[in-house]
């Protein structure tokens, strides 16, 4: 015994010994279970996906994603994503459809394009990688509260979109009922090439009336402002989120969107059109420099036996006049323990902004702010999709998604002078969205 | 689903995720019946049975089960891990060492008449039987518990295998796996210094978490605190015993003999803990 203790005095004070590993060999011999890998910390669990999203004839997007999460024990939770995309390919520029063809500066001023007759004009300049990168950090703040703060970086080659968010939560009625609230800043600054165009000023087209290039661009010029701009937006969001019973999950949001500054699309332009329909000349566009939105989002998720069923409705309201409605809903089925299948049905309708004009008539007074951005005009949106995904024996999961995207625009009432009635005024876009997931 | 009994001194629960009431009934008869069971087989307070048969023995060879030998074996190793420390034959220290808060401290003598009586190492035993040297006595109150908690958790796997469910003896506990939606259970550490109060809440996916140390049972003698945890070679209180120590592992059992070596190591018991690479709360 005496020896014992003198050992033990000697080694323990110096260095402790590991015996874990001795002691998890002792316990699974008692227990009679297998041994098993010591997973005392948890690791990092990682995301990843790449997209593909291709519009026929126009834009076409590749992007991956890389997401990774933290538990550092606790409920002390780091989360961080880093998004790099590229886009190229071409969008409605806004001009009016013609019967003959049209000619456009790019927006940079260096070059042209030509649409052919009766196609919508579209800006085939587009072209952009975009890198975001999202940090966020969430853990407990006392009892039954937590508290989340995070930053979101965006840049692309002409835009740059710096955020900071912070929220509580807070739970009651034994976890039952969750109440959050939510604040966010967001600051974007805009710095196209070629510069910002003056409201309503003329595109200029070189068609030979230029005595030098540098005539040309004096011209150009003219149509363009100094710098770059910004825009400041505030969200704030307030949330309930109630367990209805062991399978019945249900959520309430109410948001409110502030935004003041550069809200204009740098690229966007208006055609000003003569009784017969045919362009004079074409105009940047203008819209107001502030925007305040209402979010109104229910959302249910439900359990069933073999799957989940996670159905939502958002209603949005704007003082630009713009409603949307969004119904989404995804239905998971197991298929067996470790897959599942889960359509998606998507459906978007929006009202267009008080200002949305597909054309400008020549003649008329100059409105304050117009736009003929598709995006700002009624629409209807819907998407139909499917997701497979399986857990493999390592138990890291593999998902495929493959959806369809169909956006069409309508006549909001507008009358269509001379030869516009028989051209294709507003675009739908068609579009095909796959991915592929691993998670581990 | 939550299921309660008493038993081995200690409030039971069993916390069942998702689950509707005839599986919770069944998972908690079953439960009761596997501890009362343990509890019956191998508590010293009771008579009549096998550990008041083996106490009693006087250096006969009592036979035992596959499960005490078992047993036996893990003690041994967790004697040998602990250099001596852990001893399951100095439950005798008792007698003298009353940890009613009081100041009653034993005298040298009653403590060292005691120590011929403890020793691991002087027991004999074999797959069939164990040969107790007259005067000793086994306790397996330091690894009972955690092995109840083990071996309840491990029923409700058999019987429901795709259960998560939380077995907590006391404050040993055992997760059988991880939740449906796989979200953690909360467990509230006890603040040993308030009794009421959660010190600390901390989540478990699955695995086991057990607690050594007991801030109410010690004797305070001259301004010294003693705890109840003792030195097996000495007969005394260990020195600078942190108040508790929790652990969390793979199993209950191991959680709580990690617990429970690290109080032995005194001022050491962060130092070794560390050395473990396990997650551990240490109170002092």
């Amino acid at each position: 015994m005496q020896l014992i203790k003198g050992h033990k005095n000697s080694s323990h004070s110096s260095k402790a010994k590991n015996i874990s590993s001795a002691l998890a060999a002792a316990t699974c011999a008692l227990l009679g279970t297998p041994a098993m890998a010591e997973t005392v910390d948890e690791g990092w669990q990682i995301d990843t996906a790449l997209l593909y999203y291709g519009e026929s004839d126009r834009v076409t997007a590749l992007e991956g994603v890389v997401a990774g999460k933290k538990d550092f024990g606790d409920e002390h939770i780091f989360s961080g994503k880093l998004v790099i995309d590229s886009l190229t390919g071409a969008s409605a520029s806004g001009a009016a459809a013609q019967p003959g063809v049209q000619t456009f500066t790019r927006p940079s001023g260096n070059g042209q394009y030509t649409i052919a007759a009766g196609e919508i004009p579209l800006d085939d300049t587009f072209k952009d990688t975009r890198v975001q990168l999202d940090a966020q950090w969430t853990q407990p703040l006392w009892e039954d509260m937590r508290g989340s703060t995070g930053i979101h970086i965006s840049n692309e080659y002409d835009y740059l979109s710096v955020a900071f968010n912070g929220s509580f939560a807070r739970d009651f009625n034994q976890k039952n009922t969750t109440l959050s609230a939510g604040l966010s800043y967001a600051f974007d600054t805009i710095d196209p090439e070629g510069g910002r165009p003056v409201p309503f000023s003329e595109m200029v087209v070189d068609v030979g009336q230029f005595a030098s290039e540098e005539a040309y661009e004096n011209a150009f010029d003219a149509t363009r402002q100094e710098g770059s701009d910004d825009k400041t937006t505030i969200d704030l969001l307030f949330g309930v989120t109630q367990v209805i019973n062991r399978r019945m999950l249900m959520q309430f949001n109410y948001g409110y969107s502030m935004s003041d500054g550069y809200h204009t699309d740098p690229f966007k332009v208006l055609s000003v059109v003569d009784s017969q329909g045919l362009t004079q000349t074409l105009l940047h566009e203008n819209r107001p420099d502030e925007r305040s939105r209402h979010n109104f989002y229910w959302q249910t998720k439900y359990a069933m036996d073999n799957g989940v069923a996670d159905v939502s409705y958002r209603f949005s309201t704007d003082d630009w006049e713009i409603d949307s409605h969004t119904i989404d809903s995804r239905l998971r089925f197991n298929l067996t323990d470790g897959s599942y299948i889960q359509p998606h049905f998507r459906y978007y309708q929006q009202s267009a902004a008080e200002f949305y004009q597909p054309f400008l008539l020549d003649g008329d007074p100059a409105p304050q702010f117009a736009s003929a951005d598709y995006r700002l005009g009624e629409m209807t949106a819907y998407t139909l999709g499917l997701k497979y995904a399986m857990t493999l024996n390592n138990g890291n999961e593999l998902g495929f998604r493959l959806e369809y995207y169909q956006q069409g625009s309508k006549n909001s009432g507008f009358s269509e002078p001379g030869v516009l009635q028989d051209l294709d005024l507003y675009p739908s876009v068609k579009a095909i969205i796959a991915q592929v997931s691993y998670s581990f | 689903m939550c299921a309660r009994f008493a038993a081995m001194a200690s409030p039971c629960e069993l916390l069942i995720d998702n689950c509707d009431q005839t599986i919770a009934y069944q998972l908690a008869s079953l439960a009761y019946r596997e501890t009362k069971r343990i509890e019956q087989k191998f508590s010293r307070y009771l008579s009549g049975n096998l550990m008041s048969q083996i106490n009693n023995s006087n250096s006969r060879p009592v036979g035992i089960d596959e499960e005490t030998y078992r047993l036996l074996v893990f003690a041994t190793t967790c004697f040998e891990l602990s250099e001596g420390l852990f001893d399951i034959s100095s439950g005798v220290l008792r007698r003298v060492w009353k940890f009613d808060g009081s100041d009653l401290v034993p005298t040298a003598a009653q403590v060292a008449a005691l120590l011929p009586f403890i020793g691991w190492q002087k027991v004999v035993y074999n797959k069939d039987s164990i040969t107790l040297p007259t005067g000793f006595e086994l306790d397996f109150g330091g690894i009972g518990k955690e092995y109840a908690v083990d071996a309840v958790a491990k029923l409700c796997t058999k019987h429901q295998p795709g259960l998560s469910v939380l077995v907590n003896f006391g404050g040993d506990i055992q997760v059988t796996q991880p939740r449906v939606n796989s979200s953690s259970w909360q467990i509230g550490i006890e603040d040993p210094n308030s009794h009421k109060d959660a010190l600390k809440v901390l989540t478990m996916k699955t695995g086991g978490l057990a607690t050594s140390g007991d801030a109410r049972r010690f004797l305070l003698k001259d301004g010294i605190r003693y705890s109840h945890i003792l030195n097996p070679t000495t007969g005394y209180p260990i020195i600078h015993a942190a108040r508790s120590i929790t652990v969390t592992a793979n199993h209950c059992i191991q959680a709580g003999l990690l617990a429970t070596l690290a109080l032995l190591q005194g001022e050491n018991a962060e130092t070794f803990l560390a050395a473990q690479n396990v997650k551990y709360w240490c109170v002092r």
